[in-house]
């Protein structure tokens, strides 16, 4: 059972006076609930160690794919195969974070882990400020949290400069490089996590500029602003395999920008093996004795009940939960039906009193550095609440 | 044993100084420019912290593009850490009066420092001085040894701004393309369309 301790909330105009402007979702609705889950300094220790592993196992399976040319089987598209390795190949495309969604770790439920979103995560901003915020705001010890994101995030912007060296270092080697961070246009909640990202990153030291992707500009030589100011860095809040699919001329363009070492893009063209879901089926196959793995398939099943997911839908879209018999128990709709599914054990969420689940959601940047959890029905969509966390 | 580290505002930089200011009713949303006479990226968030010996030393020091900002840890008889969040009107105020002194000879920052930190207003016009009453104090401050003997003396930080910003400008002559014709402003929700 999940065990939560009632919090007064901040109000709505206090909540945008510090950028947070997706309160309310679109049933009218909060977003972020007035209860924290009471999680163990154990129940923390042992999310920060799975998450820790599994992200040691992903790398290791990132090179058994490469190396195997199981893109094909991943759902990758042909024109990010390049970048992929490319990005691979050299440590200057460094993974900025990422966020691991997982079932259990309380009320004595095992880790499992769900699925992998490495390449373009939110909840960044609810995980790293507002539930701490919600601490501050009741008078509660904020060190009371399993949550070192802000810091973890910036000190990784350094790690793009010292890379394995100790990212205290990073004046020293600076020299002025420019990171541009861009979302789409019309978005308040993936503006305002970008500009987040900037904010570490400024902290961390780094120059910076922000462009709505529309307004980016690129050439064989570089990524530039629409004032055409180059930056050696770009970070952009939107999927690899969108690029690939919608926009396939930029791709190649990405390519050769890569090639000719003009700039380097955040998150890496890498993550996207890590973001298919089609990884959960190699990880079993390389770690079958893993406890933090649920077997994993590229066909149904058969004999337990399980989920059928789309290579790369996305906020629980796609999603069927099939019967022993293989009969469907629920399902959810979405736009990614066009991408290779794959079927996953079905696992219970932790519940709490009334009946809703609970996913976990830990960042990964260099290590496990932040927890927050989502609430919801059996399938977490996207109209899930944000409910943060208080150690005890 | 304890591996996962836990949140502290100190360790938030300057989202935490904006949440904070919030929270205790400081309107200081990140887009707002306090000072646009200043040039961007000059204004300063410092963490400013109390000695034993009563004097002040800064403990971290970013740029921000917000107005400038203090959090000032303080120690009661009792040992009881107190914080409290400064504004910009604040440390401008506080600045100004240090700087009258020193230009009237009774500023401490007027004479070689006696060991680490000084009191809350030297400190303050030594970090943020150019950020809060503008370039051409600054620069006196920066040309002024002792002012830089202080700053070395009160500041801990690690923060040192670079200044060798790279300059280059484009100067390739190919046609620059722009993408996203159709995707990029294609959610007018509030909520992401692809967040996962």
């Amino acid at each position: 059972m999940v065990s939560l301790q009632t919090i007064k909330p901040i109000d709505d105009r206090t909540l945008e006076q510090f950028g947070f402007g997706w309160h309310t979702d679109s049933d009218q609705s909060k977003y972020v609930a007035n209860e924290l889950v009471v999680v163990s300094d154990a129940e923390a220790e042992a999310y920060y160690e799975a998450v820790n592993e599994l992200y040691d196992m992903y790398a290791t399976a990132a090179q058994h794919v490469i190396d195997n040319n199981l893109f094909f089987d991943l759902g990758i598209p042909f024109n990010l195969i390049e970048p992929i390795k490319k990005s691979w190949e050299n440590d200057v495309h460094w993974h900025l974070y990422g966020r691991f969604d997982l079932a259990g770790g309380i009320g004595g439920a095992p880790i499992k882990l769900i699925e992998f979103n490495a390449d373009t995560p939110t909840a960044l901003f609810e995980t790293a400020i507002l539930q701490w915020a919600l601490l501050k705001h009741n008078g509660m010890d904020e060190e009371r949290q399993f949550n070192n994101l802000y810091e973890a995030i910036s000190d990784n912007f350094r790690r793009l400069v010292t890379l394995f060296d100790d990212p205290e270092l990073f004046e020293k080697h600076y020299d002025g490089w420019k990171i541009l961070f861009s979302s789409i246009s019309g978005n308040i909640e993936e503006e305002q996590t970008v500009r987040l990202l900037q904010q570490m990153a400024i902290d961390a030291g780094f120059e910076s500029g922000f462009e709505p992707l529309g307004g980016v500009k690129f050439d064989d030589e570089g990524i530039y602003d629409a004032n055409e100011e180059p930056y050696e860095y770009w970070f952009k809040l939107y999927p690899w395999e969108d690029i690939a699919i919608e926009e396939p001329e930029l791709a190649t363009q990405l390519a050769t920008i890569m090639n000719n070492q003009k700039a380097i893009i955040l998150n890496p063209a890498y993550t996207l093996l890590f973001q298919s879901k089609g990884m959960m089926k190699i990880l079993c196959d390389l770690f079958p004795d893993s406890p933090y793995l649920l077997k994993t398939s590229f066909e149904p099943l058969k004999g337990v009940t399980h989920v059928e997911k789309r290579m790369f839908g996305r906020e629980g879209a796609n999603i069927r939960i099939m019967d022993t018999s293989g009969a469907v128990i629920e399902e959810n709709d979405g736009p990614y039906g066009n991408f290779k599914p794959i079927y996953q054990e079905y696992v219970e969420f932790p519940k709490d009193v009334d009946g809703n689940s609970y996913q976990a959601g830990v960042f990964f940047a260099y290590e496990a550095c932040g927890l927050g959890f989502r609430r919801g029905g059996k399938i977490l969509g996207n109209m899930s609440k944000f409910v943060g966390h208080v150690l005890r | 044993m304890k591996h996962f580290t836990s949140a502290k505002h100190i360790m938030m930089g300057t989202m935490g100084l904006v949440v904070l200011s919030a929270l205790s009713g400081c309107q200081s949303a990140p887009e707002e420019q306090a000072s646009t006479e200043q040039a961007e990226g000059q204004n300063k968030f410092l963490v400013v912290e109390q000695l034993s010996s009563g004097k002040y030393v800064i403990v971290e020091e970013m740029p921000t593009t917000g107005p400038s900002r203090a959090i000032i840890k303080e120690t009661d008889e009792n040992g009881t850490v107190h914080e409290r969040v400064m504004s910009e009107a604040e440390m401008k105020e506080l600045a100004d009066q240090e700087y009258k002194k020193m230009e009237a000879g009774q500023s401490e920052l007027n004479a070689e420092p006696q060991g680490e930190g000084m009191g809350l207003a030297g400190t303050i016009l030594a970090a943020a001085g150019g950020a809060l009453l503008g370039n051409m104090i600054g620069n006196a401050l920066m040309n002024n040894k002792n002012v830089q003997r202080h700053q070395d003396a009160s500041n801990r930080s690690a923060y040192h701004r670079s200044a060798s910003g790279m300059n280059n400008s484009a100067t390739s002559n190919t046609q620059k393309k722009s993408y996203f014709g159709n995707s990029a402003s294609k959610s007018t929700t509030s909520s992401s369309s692809f967040g996962g």
